[in-house]
């Protein structure tokens, strides 16, 4: 196919999509930027005011923290399933698969309330350590850092468990098999070759779960308390409860720039691959 | 791995342990769905797990009130009307992508792919600061148009990915024989693609379905969704409905899920 006829099948087949996603999509994203500007009458007020805010500089931390904790757990939990799925007979493995194809699809809110009815006040958690301890407990474990923590991390451990999976079932066997021939112990194999082997699947992993924790909403809002609103949930207030709009775009703004910076390994690790 | 774990009894115990401990992190990732469905079908006076007796009277309350059947059906219309419309500009645009080199394809596909990795709050956020100066905030067809910009991503990648299969010979073939473009792709491409169209349909109508950022932002008291109903309700107050309503929302995708994993098995091509 020559190029004029190639453009042109392009264009007849693309261009429907292009347009909605200029008109739908980047105008409001530019509109953001353009909003964080205080429109029309160009300032930086809302920048200035936010990097003044006692308020904003505390969610920034929060989110930090937590996005960064959360990340963590999660890829720990993703691991242990990974090292898990790895080392059944493909058999066996779709069907442990479905063990968490099943939770990754779960709806967050479907997680959000039964985390409230299993970790509340009178929740199971703590029935069950009444029943245990004889006397009442009573253990704050949701609406705080510990709540938000625990439903973070169980929305966000499959998406770990993916590509770990998927460079530890690109580990040659044979690899193992020279460790453990030279004499290396499990513990020792697992160091130095399962690892160091699996690293692209860990930055893969970690990289886009602490981009989607960056800019968790419904979990901090539902199982969080006050004191661990993270941006999103700054967005949402400034938005609705102050209706300053410019301070909710900048807050957006500079959101969107952490992301960048999240993804930023991933793409460099992509490009590397490629 | 295997051989070697027979021999050595610490590496054995090793995995023992590290079963183990998988054992416990499903077990986590499974509390929600395990404590939620059997609370649904329990009585509404009590919220307990498990419960003491069994019924459908949470259906029941859930599916006689406006409260909750409003949202119900906004969702299905939402997402249907999404689901469509996605499918109209995706499956043409990820033909255009698969098959053709053209300038700005990379800037192109980025920008349609960008929802994938910018917060919903951020398109949120965008979304609601443009429909209000667009003046169509709240309606139905603003949550059309967010929706379908989220889904969008997700039906190209599937689209794509079902057209790389397919063999480019018979388009040609098609296109020598006289048939022009787009007679070539309903009749050639479209036909050969029905499992994809399905996968990709399905998934776009789940997400739809299960969206509350995006949909929080841009509904109104008349237009709110199921996922927008649900959130203020467990932010509010802990009705058991809510239970009825989680499980019918795992029901869905678990129906999804199950009818994507058989279309995959029954395309030869994706053995």
């Amino acid at each position: 196919m020559n190029r004029a006829a190639e453009l042109r099948g392009a264009v007849a087949f693309v261009t429907p999509a292009t347009l909605i996603t200029l008109s739908i999509l980047a105008a409001p994203l530019l509109y953001i930027f353009y909003t964080s500007f205080g429109g029309p009458d160009f300032s930086f007020r809302a920048y200035s005011d936010l990097l003044g805010s006692a308020l904003f500089r505390r969610t920034l931390s929060t989110t930090l923290i937590i996005a960064l904790s959360a990340s963590a757990l999660s890829l720990v939990l993703g691991y242990v399933i990974a090292l898990h799925l790895a080392r059944q007979t493909p058999r066996r493995r779709s069907l442990y698969m479905v063990l968490v194809l099943l939770p990754f699809w779960t709806s967050v809110l479907v997680k959000c309330y039964a985390f409230t009815v299993i970790l509340g006040r009178s929740g199971m958690v703590n029935e069950f350590l009444t029943w245990v301890s004889g006397s009442q407990v009573q253990l704050a474990l949701i609406l705080n850092r510990i709540g938000v923590l625990i439903g973070m991390t169980n929305y966000l451990t499959p998406f770990v468990v993916f590509p770990v999976l998927a460079s530890l079932m690109a580990i040659d066997d044979s690899v193992y098999r020279a460790a453990s021939v030279m004499g290396a112990k499990p513990v020792r194999i697992f160091r130095t070759v399962t690892l160091p082997l699996s690293l692209p699947g860990i930055i893969a992993g970690l990289s886009s779960v602490l981009v989607m924790a960056l800019g968790f909403f419904i979990v901090p809002a539902l199982l969080g308390g006050p004191r661990d609103a993270m941006l999103s949930n700054l967005v949402d207030f400034y938005t609705r409860e102050t209706l300053d709009w410019s301070m909710a775009a900048a807050v957006g703004v500079l959101l969107l720039g952490m992301v960048v910076l999240a993804i930023a390994p991933l793409s460099v690790l992509r490009r590397k691959q490629s | 791995m295997s051989d070697r774990s027979i021999r050595d009894p610490q590496s054995r115990r090793l995995q023992a342990m590290g079963s183990l401990l998988a054992w416990a992190v499903y077990i986590f990732l499974l509390a929600p769905i395990v404590v939620v469905v059997p609370m649904a079908f329990g009585s509404p006076n009590e919220l307990s797990f498990p419960p003491s007796t069994y019924s459908l009277d949470l259906f029941r309350q859930f599916l006689s009130s406006p409260a909750w059947t409003g949202p119900l059906l906004q969702s299905a219309k939402v997402a249907s009307i999404s689901t469509v419309v996605v499918l109209l500009v995706g499956v043409p645009a990820a033909y255009g992508i698969a098959r053709f080199r053209f300038p700005g394809r990379g800037l192109i596909m980025g920008a349609m792919m960008s929802p994938l990795v910018i917060p919903s709050i951020v398109t949120a956020l965008g979304f609601y600061l443009y429909f209000s100066y667009l003046r169509i905030n709240g309606t139905t067809l603003a949550l059309v148009l967010g929706h379908v910009m989220h889904t969008l991503p997700y039906v190209l990648v599937m689209i794509v990915a079902g057209i790389q299969k397919l063999d480019r010979n018979l388009e040609f073939g098609a296109q020598l024989m006289g048939a022009g473009r787009f007679r070539m792709f309903r009749t050639v491409v479209l036909p050969q693609l029905v499992p994809s169209l399905i996968g990709a349909g399905l998934f776009a109508f789940l997400i739809s379905f299960d969206e509350v950022v995006i949909s929080w932002f841009l509904s109104g008291p008349t237009t709110a969704t199921l996922p927008v109903k649900m959130y203020s309700a467990i932010r509010w107050e802990i009705s058991p409905i809510i239970a009825a309503v989680s499980t019918l929302l795992t029901g869905i995708s678990l129906v999804v899920c199950l009818i994507m994993v058989a279309l995959k098995k029954s395309t030869p091509s994706a053995g």
